[in-house]
């Protein structure tokens, strides 16, 4: 049959709408635009409602009206004190949690990267933390944690050591949690990077004479560096906006996190302007951190 | 001073034996070319040599060193592979500062190196680029420069430029072995093409399912084949290969009705029934009948421009013979073919040559 002819039954038979599929204007109708207006509705509405409120001094909670006092939330917010406080508890807790995931996923995923009996079934249950809700693992991580029957004092003879009500641990506490529930996330990209890596370059590796450090740095790392660095990003913004494991684990001053202080600010305060201001300093902040590591992703990524 | 010795090395892939018993010496700066099909072991024996492959049993002898149990790292043996294996993260200049940055050579003695071995290969303007950024002759100058860099015991290459197209593949040839000439190390070679295995070579080994058929010059090849894989391999066109009935003074292809005239003390020595290998340039071709001929149908002709490769039927029988351009104008023409005696070849039951000849 020449390919008319078959266009022609095609048309001709009783299925041919289905046969055809949906036409463009009917996938715009049916997908396109319903997403778009969610998205103006949820995302894009609040997101300019809430610029518009962080101008003004407007509390959800009560029924007088919104005033515009200009940049008065901003700059209250970046001269106070305790606000940058919770910063670095938020930067020092991305740089523990981000870094202890890279360290752990990359390495299990190098462990993992070699002909192993049931990789496939290893690989999907050290995936499975990843799997989890924060709220459970948070909980979970609570009952470890406990001081006088968490296994992890037991474990270590730590006696009734307080890891969450400790002000100096708290942090690294949430931290350690957060690294066991995405490293496997970490661990999944770094294993496709690393099985993306030709074998032969190994071997050119061994004619060259490199020790397996040399091999590492010099090959393995910068090969795998442009999907570690995806990530990297993915970890950093999640735990820059951290909520939910800290929220659950601790309720230390030291570990108040932005989100934290953020959620205490709206919903326990009651300050709306000012919580809007502050939503958007983070905003910005998170921006700039993601750009600057897609800028380094695109020069990894350039050769 | 590097000799490479191979002393009766066998290796299994699963059930399948790839390396037969292969013992081979190559000698101090000599360049050896393994010949043979895909598949026929060739490959694997280079990188068992390199300390890519582990061999089951037998002995691997770099320098009179015994290897086989040492990691590819401590054999100091350059590998040229082909796919080239550049470090694509990495600079030209990078590449080929490689292997001494590895072993930790001083920055000046590696920026020496490196721009000198640069300035031999001819790719000194580009030492910035990266290898995406390469033409494949350019990729494969990189990795033979990567290799020539550290001045090692000994160069393998595999299939090197098999990747380059016709006119490439020419050039880098005649450049591979002015290298070799001026570099002077020991180098094996591998490759498919007899051609290049010619035009390159001390001395070829030819290896077929894993075994060696034949070691020597390719003169000797050419010349001398000791089998038929071995006839049939080298040389182009193909050598022709026909079932003989051998009588006093003459031997006659299969169903035709004259047979090459030969001297008897060649077809005294020879059983009733043999296999004649011919190359199409030991047979000539004259329009006119004329003493010794035999008459022939011209089947098919090929214009090559410097010659012509005529497809003739003799009896059942169809051989090839190399005449000179625009001799034979067609097919269907009816001409008459002279053998020469002293270029014939003959074969047993087995394909193993009777090494009779004139």
């Amino acid at each position: 049959m020449n390919p008319e002819a078959r266009v022609a039954q095609q048309t001709l038979a009783p299925t041919a709408p289905r046969a055809h599929g949906m036409s463009d204007l009917a996938i715009r109708n049916l997908f396109i635009i319903p997403t778009i207006v969610f998205l103006i509705v949820f995302n894009i509405f609040p997101l300019i409602y809430s610029l518009g409120y962080s101008f003004t001094d407007f509390r959800a909670s009560s029924n007088d009206p919104a005033h515009f006092v200009g940049l008065d939330n901003y700059r209250t917010l970046l001269s106070d004190p305790n606000i940058w406080s919770n910063f670095t508890i938020t930067a020092k807790y991305v740089i523990i949690s981000v870094t202890g995931q890279v360290i752990v996923g990359f390495g299990v995923a190098m462990l993992l990267n070699r002909n192993i009996p049931f990789k496939g079934l290893l690989t999907t249950l050290l995936l499975l933390p990843m799997m989890l809700s924060a709220a459970v693992v948070g909980l979970f991580w609570k009952l470890l944690y406990d001081p006088s029957f968490g296994i992890i004092n037991y474990a270590f003879g730590l006696g009734t050591f307080e890891w969450l009500a400790d002000p100096k641990m708290a942090l690294y506490a949430i931290a350690i949690a957060d690294i066991w529930m995405w490293s496997p996330f970490v661990m999944l990209l770094s294993l496709a990077g690393l099985s993306a890596v030709p074998k032969h370059l190994y071997e050119a590796a061994a004619i060259d004479r490199a020790s397996g450090l040399y091999v590492f740095f010099r090959i393995t790392l910068p090969l795998v560096a442009p999907i570690l660095m995806i990530a990297v990003i993915f970890r950093t913004m999640e735990a820059f906006k951290t909520f939910d494991l800290a929220y659950i684990l601790a309720s230390q001053p030291t570990t108040e996190v932005i989100s934290i202080r953020l959620y205490k600010m709206a919903f326990q305060e009651w300050q709306t302007g000012l919580s809007c201001a502050f939503a958007y300093i983070v905003l910005v902040m998170v921006l700039a951190i993601t750009n600057i590591y897609v800028k380094y992703l695109n020069k990894v990524k350039e050769r | 001073m590097t000799q490479i010795e191979l002393r009766n090395v066998n290796k299994f892939f699963g059930a399948v034996q790839v390396i037969k018993d292969v013992s081979l010496t190559v000698n101090d700066r000599e360049f050896v070319v393994f010949l043979g099909q895909s598949g026929c072991g060739k490959t694997t024996t280079l990188r068992a040599i390199a300390g890519l492959e582990t061999v089951d049993s037998g002995e691997i002898l770099v320098g009179g060193v015994p290897v086989q149990d040492t990691r590819a790292e401590d054999r100091d043996i350059a590998f040229v592979f082909q796919s080239f294996a550049l470090y694509p993260h990495l600079t030209v200049y990078e590449n080929m500062a490689f292997p001494l940055r590895a072993v930790g050579t001083p920055k000046a003695e590696v920026d020496v190196t490196v721009r000198r071995v640069a300035g031999v290969l001819q790719i000194s303007g580009l030492l910035k680029r990266r290898p995406s950024a390469l033409s494949g002759g350019d990729l494969q100058r990189v990795a033979i420069g990567r290799a020539l860099v550290r001045n090692p015991k000994a160069m393998l290459m595999d299939e090197p430029i098999g990747s380059l197209d016709a006119k490439l593949r020419e050039e880098m040839r005649v450049e591979l072995k002015r290298l070799h000439v001026e570099q002077g190390s020991t180098t094996i070679y591998v490759t498919h093409d007899q051609i290049e295995a010619m035009a390159l070579a001390d001395r070829i080994v030819v290896m077929h399912a894993g075994v060696l058929q034949q070691v020597g010059t390719p003169e000797e090849i050419y010349t001398n084949p000791v089998n038929l894989f071995v006839a049939q391999f080298v040389g182009s066109p193909v050598m022709n290969v026909c079932d003989v009935v051998v009588g006093d003074g003459v031997v006659t292809l299969a169903g035709a009705a004259e047979g090459f005239a030969m001297p008897q003390a060649l077809t005294q020595q020879l059983q009733a029934k043999v296999t004649l290998g011919i190359r199409p340039e030991a047979l000539e071709v004259v329009l006119e009948p004329s003493a010794g001929a035999i008459g022939a149908e011209v089947h098919l002709v090929e214009s090559l421009g410097s010659h012509d490769i005529v497809d003739l039927r003799i009896g059942q029988a169809l051989v090839r013979a190399r005449t000179r351009a625009g001799l034979v104008s067609g097919p269907g023409l009816r001409v008459y073919v002279k053998a020469d005696a002293s270029r014939a070849h003959f074969f047993d039951e087995a394909g193993q040559s009777l090494g009779i000849r004139v």
